[in-house]
């Protein structure tokens, strides 16, 4: 333990008890208003993804036709050229093999 | 953040020391760059196959062995490192100028929910008759990519009838080829594909053997597309505009030049010089910087209409951008073959939103067996964070899954590697990876 | 010859939280600029980030404890750097008569000061507002550049290295100074006293108004 070997000390009641509520308030906002600026910003990060998601379910929603088999378009390309799906003219334009990756390319 | 240090030299040298690779194909479509990369490592957290190499606090760099091309390094950089080394925007306003190409525009569904947003359009805002009008005026002839997703479900579905009809009930393929095993995967994510040619090549015959829309409409555009636009196929350019940054790799693969093999097959067209069924690809930020280039503001754009029936969709294959979005479409269409009867109602929830795993079941009856059947369906994204217990499953042969559908990126094609970059971020809430980085 | 009078300015808490300061703040300075420049090898580099890392923590759980243990300390603190008036000014224009003393051997007259003078407010302000900032940006860096959306993560770092050498070129003129003036190296340092007729000389307001015998009772 150390000796009191000193006479001198600062007096303890520097701070009044307003100034050491108004500084005290400051330094935990100082501390916490980033803190929660973190956050909101954090938690609301996904929210142009959801928009976007959104957006192509309304596309959906609107469209007059809303499923593939009803596409006259479609069934016009099938009839005056591509013949049916999964047929041999499908098999050569439209349908694909894979590559086994794990073997030496060129 | 330019990234045109990409010479033909450099794409040489990388030919050669790449080992997963065709002759021809775009090897490594993102690079990072060392000047600006701080090592945070946030990067790797979003990659599926953690490709990207350098320790903590150091430069890093990406393997492009290990690489899917799927961007979400690119997007989720804080610090803007990772570019495309595959920038063509140039070679396309000038293809675009040249009065004897006639130029299709092959546009992905997600790329109308999101080019708004580089005009200053609030995120999410479906803008498809300005896009429309914007492409025309820069001299684009349109074949939107929703009306060859409607032509994908038609090939897809059907074969997963096939698949499904062989596996339930013993039916033969009517051509006498062989039948693939279920469970079926989609294939128009080529960042999945490429994960399972580099990974597990004994999937590949659970893949369907259907190409994906974009692959699809880059035949189309240059066969029976001949009879629309009255143009012949030597003369076609064709330009994926896609959220997603694989498909440049994917338009590369040396063997997707049916259109030419079939054309001069048949005597169609003047030339024997091959060409790619998709000439290049632009990402939705090249369209946008394209469009700026030539002074075009979407946002101020009337609506227009497609102009021609490749233009003409149905909501089930605008829905193919959203995870969830490709079964929906499929189990409308199955549905109905099976059944006779549409879906009710079409709006297939279970499949909707952004958990990483959604599975559900339909039951049904097949009218042409007139039997009961349970379909139970897998959608899967963010492949980085959700894969691995699916594919271990279906290789392990314990998978209760009839259709699986896989999306790389988290949330779908939407949120692509080629989507303007979201200044609100990509993050998401649930942790992907370990928060502290040490290594 | 001086009386042998010496005022306790640094408490042994003081101390504490100082000696802490030293060991973790110079070497994330030096290593923050390795990391900076990337001078050195992919090993070398990774290793300067995680002594970075670990003297990160050190610092952070060094300023919470202090600021728990000693919150009117550090209350009194930020009362006393953010104290300016007329009387800082006239400081700052002779520089507090150091580079007179030190250069051209001459003594010139110094406004009174209290027991921070301007420049010592000002490093006080820096340290701070700059340590908080880092200590916050500098978490959210290694924890959460992948959740924290990336615009945001973008302007942390560049706060964080804004902060970063400020404080980082200040720190020489604090060490240098710091040395310098011997009996307050020893205060800080060793045993927080400073004789009583060399606080008078330097801090003369402070003497005057707030420091006080202590008396019989006290032990």
């Amino acid at each position: 333990m150390e000796k009191q070997s000193y006479q001198y000390i600062e007096n303890p009641l520097q701070v009044t008890r307003r100034e050491f509520i108004t500084i005290g308030g400051m330094v935990v906002a100082f501390l916490a208003i980033p803190t929660v600026w973190i956050t909101l910003v954090t938690s609301s990060s996904s929210r142009y993804l959801q928009a976007r998601t959104k957006g192509l379910y309304q596309d959906d929603t609107k469209a007059a036709v809303r499923v593939s088999h009803a596409n006259k378009s479609v069934a016009r390309y099938y009839k005056e050229f591509g013949g049916t799906p999964l047929g041999h003219i499908s098999e050569e334009l439209l349908h694909t093999k894979y590559i086994n990756r794990t073997k030496v390319l060129s | 953040m330019s990234g045109n240090e990409f010479t033909l030299e450099r794409k040489r040298e990388m030919n050669v020391t790449a080992k997963t690779y065709q002759k021809g194909e775009i090897p490594g479509v993102i690079a990072i760059n060392a000047t600006v990369c701080k090592g945070c490592d946030a990067c790797k957290r979003h990659c599926p196959t953690g490709a990207i190499t350098g320790m903590f606090g150091t430069t890093h760099r990406i393997d492009v062995d290990l690489c899917l091309s799927c961007g979400q390094c690119l997007i989720n950089c804080p610090f803007g490192a990772p570019y495309e080394t595959s920038d063509t925007v140039d070679e396309v306003i000038a293809k675009l100028k040249d009065r004897n190409n006639t130029v299709v525009g092959i546009i992905a569904p997600a790329v109308r929910v999101a080019i708004g947003e580089d005009f200053g359009l609030p995120a999410g805002s479906l803008v498809t008759g300005k896009l429309y009008g914007s492409m025309k005026k820069a001299g684009f002839e349109i074949l939107d990519n929703n009306f060859t997703a409607d032509l994908t479900i038609m090939e897809e579905g059907t074969e997963f009838i096939t698949r499904a009809r062989h596996a339930l009930f013993g039916e033969k393929s009517e051509h006498g080829g062989e039948i693939g095993p279920l469970p079926q995967f989609t294939s128009c994510c080529p960042a999945w594909v490429r994960f399972v040619e580099t990974r597990y090549p004994t999937l590949i015959p659970h893949l369907s053997s259907a190409k994906s829309p974009q692959q699809m409409a880059g035949t189309v555009a240059k066969t029976y597309g001949t009879n629309v636009w009255k143009k012949s196929p030597e003369s076609i350019y064709t330009v994926g505009i896609m959220p997603c940054t694989a498909k440049k790799l994917e338009a590369s693969r040396p063997e997707f030049n049916a259109a030419y093999k079939y054309n001069k097959k048949n005597g169609r067209g003047l030339t024997n010089k091959p060409y790619p069924d998709v000439d290049t690809v632009l990402t939705t930020r090249d369209l946008s910087r394209l469009f700026k280039k030539l002074k075009i503001d979407l946002a101020q754009e009337e609506e227009v209409a497609g102009g021609s029936l490749l233009a003409d969709y149905t909501g089930a294959g605008t829905i193919f951008g959203n995870t969830g979005g490709v079964m929906e479409a499929a189990l409308r269409t199955a549905y109905a073959v099976l059944t006779g009867s549409e879906l009710k109602p079409l709006e297939f929830k279970p499949v909707r939103g952004l958990q990483g795993m959604k599975s559900a079941s339909v039951t049904l009856k097949d009218a042409k067996y007139n039997k009961e059947v349970t379909v139970k369906v897998a959608v899967v994204h963010n492949m980085a964070e959700n894969i691995q217990p699916v594919v271990n499953e279906v290789l392990a042969g314990r998978s209760p899954y009839h259709f699986i559908e896989v999306m790389n990126c988290p949330g779908g094609c939407i949120n692509g590697g080629g989507q303007p970059v979201c200044s609100s971020g990509s993050s998401w809430i649930s942790a992907i990876r370990p928060w502290f980085a040490w290594k | 010859m001086y009386s042998e009078k010496t005022i306790l300015k640094h408490p042994w808490s003081v101390r504490i939280f100082h000696y802490l300061l030293i060991l973790s703040f110079l070497p994330l300075a030096m290593t923050g600029i390795i990391l900076y420049f990337k001078p050195l090898s992919e090993s070398a580099v990774n290793l300067a980030m995680q002594v970075h890392v670990v003297c990160g923590v050190i610092l952070t759980i060094d300023a919470i404890a202090y600021l728990l243990i000693g919150f009117n300390r550090v209350i009194l603190f930020i009362k006393r750097i953010f104290t300016m008036s007329v009387t800082d000014i006239k400081w700052f224009m002779i520089l507090g008569g150091y580079p007179q003393k030190l250069l051209l051997k001459k003594k010139v007259t110094v406004p009174p000061m209290g027991k921070y003078n301007s420049g010592q407010k000002l490093f006080g302000i820096c340290v701070f507002t700059g340590g908080s900032v880092l200590i916050f940006t500098g978490w959210i860096l290694w924890a959460f550049p992948h959740l924290v959306p990336g615009e945001t993560v973008y302007l942390l770092g560049l706060l964080h290295t804004i902060s970063a050498w400020i404080l980082t070129l200040f720190l020489p003129v604090h060490l240098f100074l710091g040395i310098y003036m011997f009996d307050d190296f020893k205060a800080m340092i060793l045993h927080g006293k400073i004789p009583y007729e060399e606080a008078k000389e330097t801090a003369p307001l402070w003497v005057e108004k707030e420091i006080i015998p202590i008396s019989r009772n006290q032990c």
